[in-house]
């Protein structure tokens, strides 16, 4: 009887409500999420797309039009893509300072559609997936 | 109101200010010169999922986003 007066009691349904209120707001205010955010606003519609289908999206290189396709991470998440969709030499830069995924994303992006000579100049090679684990260091 | 998102460990931190007002424009001004200063790439959006870098202090950009210099991983 009193069990089944206080699972109904407003008091604490409204405690619960409150509960999952704070649950939400906390996550959607971690560094993670709000990188993730910022990431979305900033991608294109078709990027954006892809990238909630498949948490990763592609850019096409400013200087050279090579395609790459940005996986979610921090490193040694960028590849050359060929026309027929397959994995290529990868690309590892990122900006210092040890950001979230997403903000570490949206300055690849931005770095490739923007000045892709500079990055792939700061950035060290590495095979495609399934190839020699050997990391292939700059200026090779 | 114009804001300048700076990226940190945070997720980013946003610098909001009216690009009508010469004190807060001035004070956008000093930070978009000492953040490039430092290394930090700043960029505005030109069209939804297109973006420009930009070298210099634009008081009318809408969102200007800067991230840290890049190195290799």
């Amino acid at each position: 009887m009193i069990l089944g007066f206080r699972a109904r009691s407003p008091g604490r349904s409204r405690l619960r409500a409150l509960r999952e209120l704070y649950r939400c707001f906390v996550g959607e205010n971690t560094p993670e999420a709000r990188g993730r955010r910022l990431l979305c606003e900033w991608l294109s519609e078709e990027q954006r797309t892809q990238f909630e289908e498949h948490q990763y999206f592609d850019v096409i290189g400013c200087d050279t039009g090579t395609r790459y396709r940005i996986h979610y991470g921090t490193a040694a998440n960028v590849h050359e893509i060929s026309e027929a969709g397959i994995a290529g030499m990868g690309w590892c830069f990122l900006p210092s300072g040890y950001l979230v995924p997403g903000d570490v994303m949206l300055a690849q992006k931005i770095a490739l559609e923007t000045n892709e000579t500079a990055a792939l100049a700061v950035a060290n090679r590495f095979p495609p997936p399934g190839q020699s684990t050997h990391l292939y260091r700059r200026p090779f | 109101m114009a804001t300048q998102i700076v990226m940190d460990q945070t997720g980013d931190t946003r610098h909001e200010f009216d690009p009508r007002n010469a004190e807060a424009v001035a004070r956008a001004e000093k930070r978009f010169m000492e953040l490039t200063g430092v290394g930090f790439t700043a960029a505005v959006r030109t069209a939804p999922g297109e973006v420009s870098k930009v070298q210099s202090f634009d008081p009318t950009a809408k969102e200007t986003l800067f991230y840290p210099r890049l190195v290799g991983g």
